[in-house]
């Protein structure tokens, strides 16, 4: 089967991948100031500008520069991480349907989060993320390793795997919850997977750990191209390929782990995000990879300006959203295989 | 590509009513002592004593107001569920096909939140019975399995295939849940749990008449339905090869599937993978026997869930843990179990 079989990408021309890369770049930039400006109360640009850059302490600027902008930051970075885990899981398990979400990490990163505050009692984001990261490491080399010792299951089989593993989690999860009163409100708040009421510091401690797993995904560029075709391919191509499946895995547990720890499991952004890419800049990783972090993070910070507003006044949870949005693509992704 | 096959070691025909028969006084079993156990043990025979009229006036309050109604729920619910399970395993050919998995839970789910989002007032009070809350569950359910089955189209022949377009459809109505659980009362969201896990804790008599009303007629059918089914190892051609009208009694099954599952979880919740299972040991137990085999598969699950909310009041008492979670922890090492049986299809 051809690559782009495997991918469902159309043979078109597209536009230089540079140019495209600047105009979501753009895009991106666009969004953050609508995310800024905004929301229950919408502000103007000049109150936006205000804000930062002559801070009157008005009730426009401390919102603005206090509950907005760390939104406005970690919607972002949450979207690119997992759009970048989410290209790189698609390329590694050679399956369209695969992502964080179908594969199980976010549920393992979830569970990690949730077991080390209230069992390990864990405070610091650094120490949590790290956990988020480890527990979607241990899920992925488990479901994986499940695979493969299943005499290798069909990409379709492995995201069954990988669902069960995330309700698994997710059942264990409210069990431990439910026992811990105490900590519940924190926790559930944090499960629902949302950007709103984080601090600047998740800002600081999650971006080092996505800036190092994107750029361990990046210098995999090439080797990951030939891991598309199939394995023999790869082989012949002199890919090293059990150190780049594991510095893969790698890159996708700090990612996934990160992601997860600042914002909570947010639904199906590393399933979508890869295939917009994809059409956008083709199969080149480095095109690729860079695209599905900008598409990420412009979809993540849409998504959220969206939850502000669907059920308003009310806040909907922005994964919420993003499972409404994802679980779409999911069936369509799943009608297109039959034609 | 053939369906997985429901090929389980088959017992001599002659035995199976003696098994279920004693599947059903191992449930009775556990009723009891469902009923007994708690914060105080009361012995199995003043549990009877009780159940049969008489008893100590303290004794009385605790078994009828506190503790049989969670455990009758259970009972009723699981069997519920259960039942459906079996109704789809054997319609779809599919072992791993469960009302969970399928969609038709969390279809049945929405349907009761936004029953209670749309017709509750200010104040958070119902402005119509709570009798008509099992409609908005069914409809829900039935639009949900009829979603899966329309787009799986062609593709519901291959169980894997099948599976993932109810767990798509399965989490657009999650998210559609928490969407409008967040319009809704305050006083649904405080029992969210019950919808999102699964839990017998809240359940009074009024709620389980209605339970049991909806679901005398809908045994009746089933079981008048069973006759119809198509013999596991038939396929469809074949089927229609001997007389029997697939597509009627397919439309059939569906519908009387989805009205199962939703009477369970619009009182109970969302009770994850004893759709699964009973089926599958009623199954083993039993064979492939039709009438028993339902029988057996509703007693199990009754049994199912009445133990783990029997589990989860022992074992994390004070604090109330939905039976829901114990169930799917059960419940998902099995399905992969099956999954990862080798003579299973492939995708």
């Amino acid at each position: 089967m051809s690559l782009a079989a495997t991918f469902d990408v159309p043979q078109l021309t597209r536009p230089a991948p540079g140019r495209v890369l600047a105009w979501l770049v753009a895009g991106v930039l666009l969004a953050m100031l609508g995310s800024l400006s905004l929301g229950y109360r919408i502000y103007g640009l000049g109150q936006v500008w205000t804000a930062f850059f002559a801070p009157d302490g008005s009730e426009a600027a401390t919102v603005i520069a206090g509950l907005r902008l760390p939104r406005a930051l970690i919607a972002p970075l949450t979207g690119a991480a997992l759009g970048v885990a989410g290209t790189v899981v698609q390329t590694l398990s050679r399956n369209r349907i695969a992502s964080p979400d179908t594969l199980g990490l976010n549920g393992g990163a979830a569970l990690a989060v949730v077991l080390a505050s209230t069992v390990f009692g864990v405070q610091s984001l650094t120490g949590l993320s790290l956990a988020a990261a480890l527990g979607a490491l241990i899920t992925s080399l488990v479901v994986f390793g499940v695979a493969a010792s299943a005499g290798g299951l069909s990409p379709l089989k492995i995201v069954l795997v990988g669902v069960t593993f995330a309700s698994l989690s997710h059942a264990v999860v409210e069990v431990v919850l439910t026992s811990n009163e105490a900590q519940l409100q924190q926790l559930l708040f944090w499960l629902s997977g949302a950007f709103v009421d984080r601090p600047m510091s998740h800002v600081t401690t999650g971006f080092p750990v996505i800036a190092l797993g994107a750029m361990v995904a990046f210098a995999l560029s090439r080797p990951l191209d030939a891991l598309q075709a199939d394995d023999a391919t790869a082989q012949s191509l002199g890919v090293p390929l059990p150190l780049v499946r594991g510095l893969a895995f790698l890159a996708v547990a700090l990612l996934t782990g990160a992601a997860v720890s600042m914002a909570g499991p947010v639904a199906f952004v590393g399933l979508v995000v890869p295939h917009a890419a994809r059409h956008l800049v083709g199969l080149r990783h480095v095109w690729q990879l860079p695209a599905s972090a900008l598409v990420g993070a412009l979809y993540a910070l849409l998504a959220d300006i969206v939850a502000r507003f669907v059920i308003f006044p009310v806040e909907a949870p922005v994964g919420a959203v993003t499972a409404v949005v994802g679980a779409f693509v999911l069936l369509v992704l799943l009608r297109r295989r039959a034609a | 590509m053939s369906a997985p096959a429901l090929a389980l070691d088959v017992p001599a025909n002659r035995g199976r009513w003696a098994v279920v028969a004693i599947i059903a006084a191992l449930f009775v079993l556990l009723l009891l002592s469902g009923v007994g156990f708690g914060s105080t043990w009361i012995g199995l025979d003043h549990v009877a004593g009780v159940l049969l009229g008489g008893g100590e006036k303290m004794d009385r309050l605790v078994v009828l107001t506190l503790r049989l109604p969670r455990v009758v729920a259970a009972a009723l619910a699981g069997g519920a569920i259960a039942l459906a399970g079996y109704l789809l395993q054997r319609i779809t050919r599919n072992e791993l096909a469960s009302p969970g998995v399928l969609g038709v839970v969390d279809g049945a789910a929405l349907g009761v939140v936004l029953f209670l989002a749309i017709f509750s007032n200010e104040s958070n009070a119902l402005v119509i019975p709570v009798t008509w809350q099992p409609l908005a569950a069914g409809l829900g359910a039935l639009l949900a399995i009829t979603l899966v089955l329309t787009l799986a189209g062609r593709q519901a022949t291959s169980a894997v295939r099948l599976l993932l377009f109810g767990i798509a459809v399965a989490a657009v109505a999650k998210a559609l849940t928490t969407i409008f659980m967040l319009i809704g009362p305050i006083y649904q969201a405080s029992q969210a749990t019950r919808w999102l896990a699964g839990a017998v804790d809240t359940i009074n008599w009024g709620e389980i008449q209605i339970m049991a009303t909806v679901l005398g007629p809908l045994v009746l059918l089933t079981g008048l339905l069973a006759r119809h089914l198509p013999p596991a190892d038939l396929d469809d051609v074949s089927a229609r090869g001997i007389g029997l009208n697939v597509p009627l009694y397919r439309v059939l099954v569906f519908v009387a599937a989805a009205a199962l599952t939703a009477i369970a979880v619009s009182f109970v919740g969302g009770v994850g993978f004893i759709g699964l299972i009973a089926p599958h040991l009623a199954r083993l137990l039993v064979g492939r026997a039709r009438l028993a085999g339902m029988l057996a598969a509703a007693l199990l699950g009754g049994m199912m869930l009445m133990g783990a909310d029997l589990l989860v009041r022992v074992a994390f008492a004070p604090i109330e843990v939905p039976a829901g979670t114990v169930t799917a922890i059960v419940g998902a090492p099995y399905f992969l179990f099956l999954l990862m049986r080798k003579d299973q299809a492939n995708g």
